[in-house]
């Protein structure tokens, strides 16, 4: 059957698809490249990890940022494999690790997952380094810094360290015991030009470009034949009925619930026969008349926020650029006084014909204004350069971007009221953090961990006064059943938490957790107090 | 075991777990008994099937191996590809080509000793209720959701009432991208897999018309050239999504096609999307999942906490977002329910467009439907001669032969189980 079609289509073409064929690297990455593409994964092998403390925790965080490749690890822990570890550490030779080098028994064992990553261990022990100047640059060279149960001093000492300076990497705390957990990511700014965000930016039909109301204006419904009929692409058909409404109410376009409706059934009554898809998409589409967001509020207010200082990373600097020349696109005469369009295009019920020509005149609008965004930002940054294939990511994501601003580590608990009412109002999420600090701080004081210490270690927390909700109960009752535990799943949990958190700290792609999240593997939940 | 080390077995190997073992927690159930019984059935007595040994498959594994389960068996039907080794962590590039049971087995009971994981090589649906009767849990990671469906429904169907040993557990596991869910199944007692079908996204799917006519997006072209011009050139040839050369002839066909109507983005990577149906995966969520799963696995398995009850999902792209829930059963799940669906469809329907809307129902989504009632046969996919001689059905009324109120039951070869309506008239 059609048998010389094949052989045709296959000889005309064979030079087209081997061309296009994905190398090796491509294919063993694709289902990890359909997420953050080749930007990210460039990220990720361009970072360096330090991972403080070789538990099976630490060793699963590190399996899952090795497998993608990421660039370069360093595994630091100056212990001995123990029974108990060679127990509950995948990453280890079992019984014959027990009295080697924790860290240097997993490196090998954890490069051997991907050959492009290249992995230390350190036996030097990092109270030792925070000691010297040496040490400490040596842990700020990193761009990453993840440290799993580590003593409370030390932890106070490490988040000290880096958060001093803006340019310092930003630090993940761990902390775990039984079924129960908390995390922290500690960094000055995360910019975010690629936020993944699934709202869908304003294809602009309520302040239409010129072409848009050209093509709008040609419509005469009833000089269509059927097919034509049954083809106007929905943002067609929106301009069109939004710009009659507007003739038809003082320029205003349908606000209350009412006026909604009615516009709404306008739209039905257009239809010639019954299912026209067209007409039904630009119904169910109405949201794009009634509630359209030229500029979303979360854009307007970054255009107040003052960079942190001048010294800060480079690509944040180069956002903040972005971010003022945008607020500058926005009151320039010569724009659209709003954000730069959209270039992409949903489905649209229509003929291949109209949606190219749709497509073609998004294209070329968003081109112009792309245009102006460059001209704006050479003329106010002569001096610092924009890498191009920035700016145009930044423009496509003008309605996503995002600049988040984090906190040191533990500075949330100095300020009590906030304790107290994030007590009243996440209780079960809020107990479950104090009663780990608390358990940190028993430890750390060497006091034997029994229910009674831990409340009372979280009380004497808290303003005089303060009542501890019954939810505490579930979380110390836990702690002091196993205060040492570093369980093989819930290891495995926070290895999967801390590196799509890592992930997405170096990609600067997604959205990483603010605050603690807290993790309850009892009744199987998590959930986030302290946010900045 | 005590006081005798070996590299099979050592002193203090159990540390951690044993914190849980051997005392209750504030939200443990009163019939946990701490100590040494509760240790010797996890490791000598509990026998538990993983099925699936992909993405979730290889976290289940190394997890459950861990935790103390040492008689584990694993199902799962595919062989490694290179796309695996980016997050199926047991698998190295040597390994592509080979069964993933098979490469998954050896590795766990080499780097943890002691345990024995037996592989199957094959199909679920090769076995039958006796082999599924010999284990205490079933832990699924699975992406094919008609898999899931037989497992469940088999599940389901084994629980005799009078033997509580009949009643399996089902921890079933799936993730897509930075998001997951994780959730406890006790056939008969709780909501079922079937029972939640309807939270399951609707695939995209293009409409011929459109394929055919009207192509827009590059995805268009690219259904054109699998769905239309694959079996126009080669007739009955089965296309082979994993074989490069026809992926390749699916590019060029759509890229040909898209120059046509100036449309712009047809790649490699997205022909192979959207034939394949890639959904994107990564170590990270796996790893979040399969652990949640495992847990419940061990505390069911020891009785030593609550558990969840019984749905857990993660959205991990902004922030950490999760919710835990108690999903409702279905009275009228076709699996667990027992009662059978009320339809309601209008006196001119024809059976062929009962049978479009049952295809399109998202708590119903079966595939080639088969009809009948009690007393007669409306309309039979197969074999041949029965299709034949119920195909002048399609277009009479489904009110012609159904009367107000009477039940039609509904088969489809990939389902275990059959659907039964109850028809109306508007
Ligand atoms: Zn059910």
């Amino acid at each position: 059957m059609a048998q010389p079609d094949s052989q045709e289509l296959g000889q005309a073409t064979t030079a087209i698809h081997s061309r296009a064929q994905p190398d090796n690297k491509t294919r063993r990455y694709d289902r990890q490249l359909r997420l953050w593409a080749a930007s990210g994964q460039s990220a990720l092998e361009s970072s360096r990890t330090l991972v403080i403390s070789a538990s099976a925790t630490a060793t699963s965080i590190l399996k899952n940022l090795v497998l993608p490749g990421i660039g370069h690890f360093t595994l630091l822990d100056p212990n001995t494999v123990s029974p108990a570890d060679a127990g509950n550490n995948f990453f280890l030779n079992g019984y014959a690790s027990i009295g080697k080098n924790r860290a240097e028994e997993a490196v090998p064992l954890l490069t051997e997952l991907n050959e492009s990553v290249d992995g230390k261990a350190s036996i030097k022990s990092v109270d030792e380094l925070l000691r010297t100047d040496e040490g400490r640059q040596w842990i700020k060279d990193f761009s990453l810094v993840i440290a799993h149960n580590l003593p409370k001093d030390t932890l106070e000492s490490l988040s000290s360290l880096l958060w001093e300076d803006l340019i310092n990497p930003p630090l993940i705390v761990v902390r775990s015991a039984g079924f129960l957990a908390d995390f922290f990511i500690q960094f000055h700014e995360q910019c975010i030009i690629e936020p993944h965000s699934e709202s869908f930016p304003s294809l602009r039909l309520t302040q239409p470009f010129p072409a848009l109301v050209e093509w709008a204006d040609s419509i005469d419904y009833d000089g269509l034949d059927p097919t034509e009929h049954a083809h106007i692409p929905f943002p067609i058909i929106l301009v069109k009925q939004a710009q009659k409404w507007r003739a038809e109410h003082g320029g205003e376009l349908p606000k209350v619930y009412k006026d909604k409706q009615l516009f709404k059934s306008q739209i039905k009554d257009l239809q010639k026969k019954l299912d026209e898809e067209n007409f039904e998409e630009a119904e169910a589409q109405v949201w794009r008349i009634t509630s359209d967001v030229l500029l979303p509020s979360e854009i307007k207010e970054l255009f107040s926020l003052t960079p942190l200082t001048t010294s800060t990373d480079p690509s944040n600097a180069a956002f903040h650029a972005l971010l003022q020349t945008l607020k500058l696109f926005v009151e320039s005469p010569e724009g659209p006084r709003c954000l730069p369009l959209t270039s992409t295009l949903p489905d649209v019920h229509t003929d291949t014909e109209s949606y190219v020509r749709l497509q073609r005149m998004y294209k070329e609008q968003a081109g112009k204004e792309a245009a102006l965004f460059k001209k704006i930002l050479s003329e106010t940054y002569p001096d610092k350069p924009v890498d191009d294939s920035m700016v145009d990511l930044f423009v496509k994501n003008t309605h996503h971007v995002k600049c988040l601003r984090g906190r040191k580590w533990g500075s949330w608990e100095e300020d009590k009221s906030a304790i107290v009412e994030s007590l009243e109002v996440y209780p079960k999420e809020t107990s479950t953090h104090l009663a780990i600090s608390a358990l940190w701080s028993l430890q750390a004081k060497g006091i034997d961990v029994t229910e009674e210490a831990l409340t009372a270690d979280i009380l004497s927390q808290l303003p005089a006064g303060t009542t501890l909700p019954d939810e505490l109960d579930n979380a110390i009752g836990e702690l002091t059943r196993a205060p040492t535990a570093d369980l093989p799943n819930t290891a495995a949990f926070l290895g999967g938490m801390i590196a799509q958190e890592a992930i997405k700290m170096i990609t600067k792609q997604y959205v990483p957790v603010n605050g603690y999240c807290v993790v309850d593997l009892v009744d199987t939940w998590t959930g986030i107090v302290g946010r900045a | 075991m005590n006081g005798n080390s070996t590299s099979s077995d050592w002193d203090g190997r159990y540390f951690h777990v044993d914190q849980i073992l051997d005392k209750a927690g504030p939200r443990t159930d009163e019939s946990f008994v701490p100590g040494d019984q509760v240790k010797d059935f996890l490791r000598n007595n509990c026998k538990i099937l993983v099925i699936g040994a992909g993405g979730l498959g290889c976290e289940i594994l190394a997890n459950l191996a861990l935790s103390g389960f040492k008689d584990i068996h694993v199902i799962d039907m595919d062989t490694i590809d290179i796309s695996n080794l980016n997050r199926q962590f047991l698998f190295r590039q040597k390994d592509v080509g080979k069964p993933k049971a098979l490469v998954a087995a050896e590795f766990i009971m080499n780097r943890v000793p002691g345990v024995k994981v037996t592989p199957y090589y094959g199909k679920i649906q090769d076995k039958d209720e006796d082999y599924y009767m010999q284990f205490n849990l079933v832990v699924c990671g699975l992406d094919s959701v008609e898999a899931r469906r037989w497992i469940n429904a088999t599940l389901v169907n084994m629980v005799d009432p009078e033997n509580p040993e009949s009643l399996k557990p089902l921890i079933d596991g799936g993730t897509e991208g930075f998001k997951g869910q994780a959730r406890v199944i006790l056939p008969t007692v709780s909501s079922c897999y079937e029972c939640s079908l309807d939270m399951l996204n609707k695939p995209t799917a293009f409409p011929i018309c459109t394929i055919a006519n009207t192509p827009r997006l590059p995805e268009h072209c690219i259904e054109w050239a699998s769905v239309l011009e694959w079996p126009r050139v080669y007739g009955d040839k089965k296309l082979d999504t994993d074989d490069p050369e026809h992926i390749g002839w699916l590019y060029d066909v759509a890229s040909k096609r898209a120059k046509e109507f100036k449309i712009e983005g047809v790649t490699w990577s997205l022909t192979q999307g959207v034939v394949k149906n890639i959904i994107p995966a990564i170590a990270s969520t796996n790893a979040i999942i399969a652990a949640s799963c495992c847990n419940e696995a061990f505390k069911i398995a020891t009785s030593s906490a609550a558990y969840l009850n019984n749905y857990f999902m993660l959205i991990g792209t902004e922030g950490v977002y999760s919710y835990t829930f108690e999903h409702e059963r279905r009275k009228e799940c076709p699996v667990c329910g027992g009662e059978s669906l009320d339809i309601s469809i209008r006196k001119d329907w024809t059976v062929e467009r009962l049978i479009e809307m049952l295809v399109e129902k998202q708590d119903i989504q079966i595939k080639k439907p088969s009809l009948s009632t009690p007393t007669k046969q409306i309309y039979f996919q197969a074999p041949p001669q029965l299709e034949q001689a119920t195909r002048p059905n399609l277009e009479k009324k489904v009110s012609e032969l159904v009367e107000e109120g009477g039940e039609i039951t509904v088969t489809a070869s990939t389902l275990p189980f059959n659907l039964s309506l109850r028809i109306t008239y508007t």
